[in-house]
């Protein structure tokens, strides 16, 4: 059947590149990207397993990320349920939780805002389930439901 | 009380240096407006209108009326972060009769409205996802939306799509477009949507 080659072949290639991943990053085989970094202006950091290193365009985003700009810096990222995250200038967030198995139901999406300005527009998550979007501030929590919000934490 | 409160918010988003949360909900880029809840231990308060807002200055107080901002107030606060956003991503569907798993003529004229999309966004980021009616049982149906996908798939990565640029998902009956009940055919739900990120 010709769709069966599609899918050998590309097991085949998802078997290497998370055997690679298993083997030679300290990202454990659970933990694939959750998104990428679309728009960039230096600088722009990520803090990953305790080392901060220096956020490029087209950089992979992993759950637990701390992503942090100076006073010129800026990141978009766009994640895998097609979710959209600007973050400003002189500002630091937490992606705290981002769950996306829309066939098994299970969907969620936290971030932790600590300082600075923020762009959000929800994709999947927050229309399969809109009570599954959260942001965490230092004095409120916020619920989205499918939805462009802007957030300012001083 | 509530004009002080909103006395309060204004001279508190036009001052810089307030302390605290402010957000403010405005439409999504197809022009929809959700909602958006802001709690503190003290209260909630809920957004529903294109360009309100409120803030939650101390986590012991509630948060402040919602008040409708200026244009000029959102883009006096927000311009340049908004300007570093992305372009948001681009969604394209092609639709099935019942059963079936071929991409059509439509379907066909579909995936080169793609192809030019992934190349004018130089994008290695995109998402195949294949959906079925609810005519059927589950098992059938998530069987027939994987391989709509795949087909889809295919033919992307047959005109140049490198493979390793897309992922495949498939829903079945789960994720309709139009919510329907059990054994109801319904085309727009028969469908492989292809988001280009």
């Amino acid at each position: 059947m010709p769709g069966n080659n599609l899918s050998h072949s590309n097991r085949i290639y998802y078997f290497v590149l998370f055997a690679q991943l298993w083997l030679f990053s300290p990202i454990s085989l659970a933990d694939a990207r959750i998104g990428l970094v679309k728009t960039h202006q230096p600088i722009a950091y990520v803090i990953r397993q305790s080392v901060k290193q220096k956020l490029l365009l087209g950089a992979e985003i992993f759950q637990g990320d701390t992503i942090e700009t100076d006073a010129s810096g800026a990141v978009g990222i766009i994640f895998n349920d097609g979710a959209v995250l600007t973050l400003g200038s002189d500002s630091k967030l937490i992606l705290d939780n981002f769950l996306f198995k829309p066939d098994e139901r299970k969907v969620s999406f936290l971030t932790r805002v600590l300082k600075g300005s923020l762009v959000f527009v929800s994709g999947a998550i927050g229309r399969i389930s809109p009570e599954s979007v959260h942001f965490k501030t230092p004095t409120a929590t916020l619920g989205l439901r499918g939805t462009k919000v802007l957030i300012d934490v001083q | 009380m509530f004009i002080r409160s909103v006395f309060f918010t204004i001279t508190c988003i036009l001052v810089t240096g307030c302390s605290g949360t402010t957000v403010v909900l405005v439409p999504d880029p197809g022009g929809k407006v959700g909602q958006v809840s802001v709690s503190t231990p003290a209260g909630t308060t809920l957004l529903t209108k294109a360009n309100e807002s409120t803030q939650a200055t101390k986590a012991e107080q509630a948060p402040s009326q919602p008040i409708v901002l200026s244009d000029k107030d959102i883009q006096d606060k927000f311009a340049a972060t908004l300007s570093k956003e992305p372009t948001p991503p681009a969604r394209f569907n092609l639709f099935y009769a019942t059963g079936s798993i071929d991409v059509s003529a439509e379907g066909n004229a579909v995936i080169g409205n793609i192809v030019s999309a992934i190349k004018s966004r130089l994008s290695c980021d995109l998402s195949v996802i294949g959906h079925s009616d609810r005519v059927g049982d589950d098992v059938s149906n998530r069987g027939i939306s994987l391989q709509r996908a795949e087909n889809v798939a295919k033919a992307l990565i047959h005109t140049g799509v490198p493979s390793h640029c897309l992922d495949v998902r498939y829903y079945g009956e789960n994720d309709p477009a139009i919510p329907t009940d059990d054994n109801v055919p319904e085309a727009r739900n028969r469908r492989v949507e292809v988001e280009i990120r």
